[in-house]
């Protein structure tokens, strides 16, 4: 009986230590999710018919989640009876990278996951690295069925795909010579092709690039720094490299889009097209101006990315910087910067732009500024309670002793020590001053009207609710990915970072 | 039975002049109390310095000096002090000429001779067991005569209430936070009018037309103010906001304060009900999640609530109206107060965001605690679960959660403007857009400016219910 118990509970914890086993049950639950929205969305409910492409889809998604499901029960098999995955199971991983030509991320991450059994960084990195360049070159060859491409799309077409051979070397290359704490010396040669390829914004390039000449400068040396330590959890939690991926493809999607996408189809009017529904040449559709909507939400990612950051860059400069000040000198320093502070964080965010807004005009810099005046006081407490943990430090105390000046106290001790929860709470906050931006536009006081930006789209798109709901359908999903990326981000950077945040 | 009767008023005295003699030692609430009590601290001081002559101090202080200037200390003293000026002006190579010098021996002298006296008299008294004698101690003696008590009870009113609300250190908090908020909301008001101010548009401009004369432009700002100084302008507006009377909006001819109460309950009503229901489905939410950590429950309800963060507010009413009013007709798509069914949609779009960051909060705050020694302990005495979740567990994690919920409340006044504007509801939030674009300077001002005025109200309860609710602040607040 009590064996039978202890058995019971060893098995239970093989499951759950299991990293492939949780990511298993975590890719079907979203595959299966995924294809039943696709099968929801195949029967047209009024008509009584079946959409045959998205049926199509439908039935792939549908392949590949019952390969998942069976998949998950051969590792569930595996683990009980051995204690660990079998060779001829991780095989099976070879066929969800079949799952690439639908588009599934999660499948393919796993795939990519379950073949090989030691995963240093590097490789998880490399493989999201060529997986957002192919998604990039996926989504910029739907062009081929508009009616007329830019001047720059077949070069530029032809720059992505021979950078994404070169990231498929690497990763292969990366696969076979990186090990957890080696990484053979000849990969510094792979190391700058790599990096010079995160010109298109693919930081994932960049990224994998300085983590191999960090790992080879330390080759042999066990010991961790604090950015590799990061990447190691933060590579290990799925959802947040899910996150961290869609920003990554919307960035470099943002960068390719100057020379693949036309950026004319997005803004001139096109009056034989009007509020056409969504087909090949047109994936989302047209609005009543006869602009391809698909176009225009693709050049609004740039406006948002470039809104969501800079919003969020200059408080964290601004709020820091008063915060750490007000944290190191205390007392009638302290009472000042915090008092006043006091006066802008009782004005609700959004209130406060539509006054400055109101004072000074719509549009993006403006809009900016109005964000992010919001926002200093929040910084500015942050960072005053992680300075004011930081100051109490031996380390500051030594520095004192040795002479330095105040000034190079905070910003060459303290301020470093007590980025984390900085890092954390920007990252969390990108996605409400994205949402804030689209609300603000959708009310008529953000980005100018004749600017392709989300909430701009959506405030056309719901005077077509009735008839052409596509319109402000699509555009809210894009919004609604990019703000849970970067939720999913934030969670997964706070899990490894581990700030105590209040 | 007579003694206890005695005791009383005796009491009542020697905590008032001890909370006296506190108040002197406190370097900010000092210059408030002896200004509430002007002419009473007066009449103290006259007492003060008649009794400080013949104070056991001033004859001890007497009879030092003399003893130190018999012994010579203060010649010692001098050659002293010269022999190391002297040196010290020959070190740096500074030529300073006799008169000079001897100046600054005699400064230097007299400062140290005073240090040196006044250390003997405190030793000196401290040795006889003798005590200075203060401005409290003579406050002390006087108010024991209950006549002095009764005859400066009405001078001195707002003396003797703010010693009682110092003794108290509940009401002391309550005051502090009062006038923090008093502060707090004049800066608003000075803010928000100084960037409406700064202002490059022209609201007359803007109202009369292209066609306005330069007359028309002069007669419209001399009726509405706006030809005076900053200054002025700011102290009208400030006292509009105080008296409930900012005047006439620029355009549409209305009352401003008036529209703003009437639109003002609505946005509350919907706010508070949206708040309401959001805490009640959040907290069972968060706490279940956290009973079960890493479950397929846990898993889908965070990652719901973390889907309910990401949905811009005005997207999912659009959603709802597309379903529910549209392809369903179930629900109408427009607010009116007189129809309960079109509250719905709003007051759920509203509450999303809310919900979803207050399930979070509880998740992690009860996780938190769920581990700490004394659940265990709790769990060891045979508790219920249900006992040891709701006393032991709930009731620790719930300070953050308030704390969150009293943040999300004012995120969630200031951003009713976008669902208002959705479902065309003639809140506070859609009055304020639709005033920014002339712009409406005092109708804006008095928008933002009320809004701030609430949620701060809320914050000061909510800061002032912490203290009734968790002893650990309570004891604190005593220490301080």
């Amino acid at each position: 009986m009590i064996k039978k118990l202890l058995s019971k509970q060893e098995t239970k914890h093989q499951l759950k230590s299991s990293h492939e086993y949780s990511q298993a049950s975590f890719t079907w639950v979203i595959s299966l999710t995924l294809t039943v929205i696709l099968l929801l969305n195949s029967f047209d409910f009024t008509g009584g018919t079946i959409k045959p492409w998205v049926f199509t889809a439908f039935a792939v998604y549908a392949l590949f989640t019952i390969i998942q499901i069976i998949i998950t029960l051969l590792i569930r098999r595996d683990l009980r009876s051995q204690g660990e995955i079998r060779r001829s199971t991780r095989i099976l991983g070879y066929i969800q990278l079949l799952s690439i030509v639908t588009g599934n991320l999660f499948t393919v991450t796993f795939g990519f996951n379950l073949i090989k059994k030691q995963k240093p960084p590097e490789y998880t990195i490399a493989v999201y690295m060529l997986l957002t360049q192919l998604f990039v070159i996926a989504v910029s060859a739907l062009n081929l069925f508009k009616p007329y491409v830019s001047n720059t799309f077949l070069p530029a077409m032809a720059t992505l795909l021979i950078m994404a051979i070169i990231q498929l070397v690497a990763l292969i290359l990366v696969a076979r010579y990186v090990k957890t704490n080696y990484a053979h010396p000849r990969m510094i040669w792979l190391a700058f092709p790599i990096i010079l390829t995160a010109v298109t914004g693919n930081i994932f390039a960049l990224v994998l690039g300085i983590n191999l000449l960090a790992k080879i400068r330390k080759n042999g040396n066990p010991a961790m720094t604090r950015w590799g330590d990061v990447w190691v959890k933060l590579t290990a939690n799925q959802t947040a490299m899910s996150g961290l991926f869609f920003v990554v493809f919307l960035f470099c999607l943002s960068v390719s889009s100057l020379f693949t996408f036309d950026y004319s189809i997005a803004i001139d009017n096109n009056y034989s097209a009007i509020l056409q529904p969504p087909s090949l040449a047109y994936p989302f559709g047209t609005d009543n101006f006869g602009r391809d909507l698909f176009s225009r939400i693709v050049f609004g990612a740039r406006i948002s990315l470039i809104v969501g950051f800079a919003s969020t860059a200059i408080p964290v400069i601004i709020g820091g910087v008063l915060g750490a000040i007000s944290g190191y000198y205390g007392r009638h320093t302290d009472n000042i910067i915090m008092r006043l502070l006091d006066v802008l964080y009782a004005i609700p965010g959004i209130l406060l732009a539509i006054a400055i807004i109101a004072a000074f005009g719509a549009n993006t810099v403006n809009l900016i500024l109005a964000l992010s005046v919001g926002a200093i006081p929040t910084y500015a407490r942050t960072m005053r309670a992680n300075v004011l943990l930081v100051s109490t430090f031996e380390y500051v105390d030594a520095a004192r002793a040795f002479g330095s000046s105040n000034f190079s106290i905070i910003f060459k001790h303290i301020v470093p020590n007590s980025l984390a929860p900085m890092i954390v709470k920007s990252t969390l906050t990108i996605g409400a001053a994205v949402i804030s931006t689209s609300s603000l536009s959708y009310l008529g006081l953000g980005v100018e009207p004749h600017i392709p930006e989300w909430g701009n789209i959506l405030k056309i798109g719901s005077t077509y609710l009735e008839t052409h709901s596509y319109l402000a359908i699509y555009p809210g999903l894009a919004i609604i990915a990019l703000v849970l990326s970067f939720n999913f981000l934030g969670d997964g950077l706070r899990d490894a970072l581990d700030p105590k945040l209040d | 039975m007579g003694g206890t009767e005695a005791a009383r008023p005796n009491r009542l005295i020697s905590s008032i002049s001890s909370t006296y003699s506190k108040i002197l030692l406190n370097p900010s609430y000092r210059y408030l109390l002896l200004l509430l009590g002007a002419p009473v601290n007066l009449v103290v001081f006259l007492f003060y310095l008649v009794q400080r002559k013949k104070d056991d101090y001033a004859a001890a202080e007497n009879r030092i000096r003399s003893e130190m200037l018999a012994a010579g200390y203060l010649e010692a003293l001098r050659t002293e002090i010269m022999e190391q000026q002297k040196r010290k002006h020959g070190f740096f190579k500074q030529k300073v000429n006799e008169g000079q010098l001897r100046q600054e021996v005699d400064k230097i002298v007299q400062a140290r001779f005073q240090e040196v006296l006044k250390e003997r008299t405190g030793k000196e008294l401290k040795l006889n067991q003798q005590k200075r004698l203060t401005m409290a101690d003579t406050f002390g003696s006087l108010i024991e005569n209950p006549l002095f008590f009764i005859i400066s009870l009405i001078p001195g009113l707002l003396m003797y209430i703010l010693i009682f609300l110092y003794s108290n250190p509940y009401l002391k908090y309550i005051l502090e936070r009062l006038v923090m908020t008093v502060f707090v909301i004049f800066g608003v008001a000075v803010l928000v009018f100084t960037i409406l101010h700064l202002s490059p548009f022209n609201p007359a401009a803007n109202i009369l037309g292209e066609t306005a004369t330069p007359e028309q432009i002069a007669a419209f700002n001399k009726m509405h103010g706006l030809d005076q100084g900053y200054l002025t302008q700011l102290w009208n507006n400030i006292k509009g906001i105080a008296y409930f009377d900012l005047g006439k909006s620029f355009s549409g001819n209305e009352e401003i304060t008036s529209s703003i109460a009437r639109k003002f309950p609505i946005t509350l009503t919907l706010t508070v009900i949206s708040l309401i229901i959001a805490i009640a489905i959040a907290l069972p939410i968060g706490i279940i999640s956290a009973t079960r950590p890493n479950s397929f429950f846990d898993y889908t309800f965070m990652f719901v609530a973390l889907l309910g963060l990401s949905i811009p507010n005005f997207w999912q009413g659009l959603i709802f109206i597309l379903n529910f009013s549209i392809k369903l007709q179930w629900l109408p798509a427009t607010f009116n107060p007189e129809n309960w069914l079109s509250m719905i949609m709003p007051v759920i779009v509203l509450g999303t965001g809310l919900t979803a960051s207050v399930a979070r909060m509880t998740r992690s705050s009860t996780l938190e605690v769920i581990n700490e020694d004394y659940m265990i302990t709790a769990r060891a005495k045979g508790l219920g679960k249900r006992t040891i979740l709701m006393k032991h567990a709930v009731r620790n994690a719930i300070i953050p959660i308030i704390t969150v919920i009293g943040l999300q409340f004012g995120g969630m006044l200031g951003g009713s403007a976008v669902t208002e504007k959705v479902f065309n509801i003639s809140g506070i939030g859609s009055y304020i857009v639709d005033k920014q674009f002339i712009p409406d300077i005092p109708a804006i001002m008095g928008g933002v400016v009320y809004t701030a005025i609430t949620i701060s109200l809320v914050n000061v309860i909510i800061d002032i219910l912490y203290a009734f609710f968790d002893p650990r602040i309570r004891s604190k607040m005593k220490q301080y």
